[in-house]
């Protein structure tokens, strides 16, 4: 199970004079799936179309399932499903026609051609629509249609850029569902910017910034990594000075946010129960009191800017 | 090779799911058919005037009748092919459907030949088309069957040069509509350069004829098959194919 199915080494990738990746390195193991975050324009496209064999680095190597995108770009393709920012969709042919085509154009063969696309389908639940034509179907069916092509021939890798965006709640749900499911078969690369997403669908977690990797590692080493510097965001009625919550132990930097105040925790010393006797004794009238950010959002924007701070990682975490 | 007709296939549907092909069709056949009836009336008054003066024999049919109509087809397909070809690679970029074809494990060639070849079917299904006004008058006349077949050929490998020209100009820009200026563009000089080349006689006047797409056509409609001209137009064909083979190969390093 600790096959490399990704292997990229010392990928540099510049466009004229700009560097859009710097250096980077990433492996992912068989049947991994491994979440790729990071601010838009940090270059989570960039490595995914070098990976997909769209793009040639300018230096290093890359390698899907031992086999090198330089060297044998075709035999490389053959173990890849790629899922563009936008699905690659022939409106005019209906969903069936669609998948056995890139089906039979990436080597599934004859005989277990209509399994293959049937498997695909229902997997992506996309057996209600086979017939219809791709361009009458709504964004969600579109974007499963993405995912099947990317998945019809069996590859070992599947790489998905941002697979979720523009999906209603439902779908969201679903496409989760899905992805949490190619993991067992195979390794998945998945780039977002949405961080619940991450946590609900991947193993391992990798973040870019400014055409580097940052952080590389378990979602559970990162998150206890991001422990001790928990943040809660609390709101009284009668709030204190602020000098005077920086100065309870334990209390690293406080921010206000709407109506109330963030305030991040330092370790090793919980200020909660201090924050919430004072908010009693003084007579603060605390009215609000939850764990701001999951601890992994912490982490993100320790690792990347701070000014970004798209609205999707503003879910609050009870 | 069996991905090169695949894409193919998918090629020619694609085409005729979409109205262009139809409307190209119908205006080449209709205007191609009215061209006919009217070489063919033009040579009976002509024959009439002809035998008044009480000469003998008569007038070359074929020579006047089908090769005006496939020498005006050419032109009418040198407007048309670029329209046709211009959407090949140019539309799948546009679209994003290219990712799906270059993320496929097919070289670039097999992706270009693909493409291709979808447009020689149509080409073989337009020319077949052409070819039945001038079967009408097997009916009552005896036109030169070697001399139309050589024309049929003629055309339908200048038309197959067209399409490797657009294919090439379709691969240069994602913008489908600048590679149809651009392809008509090039078809049109390349067209008329025997224009100047006929000028003096100099080496650089029979460069440029030898060029001339023009030039080469009308030894197909004369009836004559020569090695120089085929050679001609396979090469024409291939320099298109390779160019845009050299395309997605600099694209993907170019970004």
């Amino acid at each position: 199970m600790t096959e490399t199915m990704i292997h990229l080494s010392g990928v540099s990738r510049s466009f004229g004079s700009v560097k859009a990746l710097d250096q980077i390195h990433l492996e992912v193991r068989r049947g991994e799936v491994m979440g790729f975050l990071g601010p838009n324009g940090a270059g989570k496209t960039t490595t995914m179309r070098i990976l997909a064999g769209l793009l040639a680095p300018t230096e290093g190597s890359v390698a899907v399932a031992g086999v090198d995108v330089l060297d044998h770009p075709v035999e490389a393709r053959a173990r890849i499903g790629f899922l563009p920012e936008n699905p690659p969709i022939y409106g005019e042919m209906t969903v069936y026609e669609y998948l056995g085509y890139l089906a039979t154009l990436r080597r599934v063969p004859g005989v277990g051609l209509k399994q293959a696309v049937e498997r695909a389908m229902e997997r992506c639940g996309l057996t209600s629509v086979r017939d219809r034509l791709l361009r009458n179907l709504s964004k969600g069916f579109k974007q499963r249609a993405g995912i099947a092509q990317a998945i019809v021939h069996s590859p070992d890798v599947v790489i998905l850029d941002e697979p979720t965006v523009g999906l209603d709640p439902i779908q969201i749900r679903e496409i989760r569902a899905l992805i949490r499911e190619l993991g067992g078969e195979h390794s998945v690369l998945l780039s977002t910017h949405i961080l619940p997403e991450v946590r609900m669908t991947c193993q391992r977690v990798a973040v870019i910034h400014q055409g580097r990797i940052v952080a590389d590692d378990t979602l559970d080493a990162l998150e206890s990594r991001a422990h001790g510097s928990t943040m809660y965001y609390l709101r009284w009625r009668q709030p204190p000075v602020i000098e005077t919550l920086r100065q309870i132990p334990g209390v690293g930097s406080v921010t206000p946010k709407e109506e109330g105040w963030l305030i991040r925790a330092e370790s090793p010393d919980d200020p909660l129960p201090e924050l919430v006797r004072l908010s009693a004794a003084e007579g603060w009238d605390l009215r609000e009191l939850t764990q701001a950010g999951g601890s992994l959002e912490e982490i993100f924007l320790q690792l990347t800017t701070r000014e970004e701070r798209p609205d999707e990682n503003e879910e609050s975490k009870a | 090779m069996k991905a090169i007709f695949t894409i193919a296939l998918r090629e020619l549907r694609g085409m005729f799911h979409s109205p262009l092909a139809w409307s190209l069709l119908a205006v080449l056949f209709a205007i191609c058919a009215y061209m006919f009836n009217a070489g063919v009336l033009t040579y009976q008054i002509q024959m009439v005037e002809y035998q008044s003066y009480g000469m003998r024999g008569g007038l070359p049919l074929t020579e006047r009748t089908i090769a005006p109509m496939l020498g005006n087809a050419a032109v009418l397909l040198l407007l048309l092919m670029p329209l046709l070809s211009m959407r090949l690679i140019a539309e799948e970029k546009r679209q994003g459907t290219w990712p799906a074809l270059a993320c496929s494990p097919l070289s670039p060639m097999t992706i270009i030949l693909g493409k291709y070849t979808g447009l020689l079917l149509f080409l073989a299904i337009a020319i077949g088309l052409l070819a039945i006004p001038p079967l009408t008058l097997y009916s009552f006349a005896n036109p030169d069957t070697g001399q139309f077949l050589a024309g049929l050929l003629g055309l339908f490998l200048t038309a197959a040069a067209f399409g490797a020209v657009g294919l090439a100009a379709s691969s240069a820009t994602e913008n489908p509509n600048v590679a149809a200026v651009i392809s008509f563009g090039v078809l049109l000089m390349l067209w008329i350069l025997s224009w100047m080349g006929n000028a003096s006689g100099g080496v650089v006047d029979k460069m440029l004829a030898y060029f001339s797409l023009l030039n080469h056509y009308q030894n197909f409609l004369s009836g004559i098959i020569s090695s120089a001209d085929l050679s001609y137009f396979l090469l024409l064909s291939a320099a298109g194919l390779l160019f845009a083979r050299q395309r997605l190969m600099a694209e993907r390093i170019q970004g």
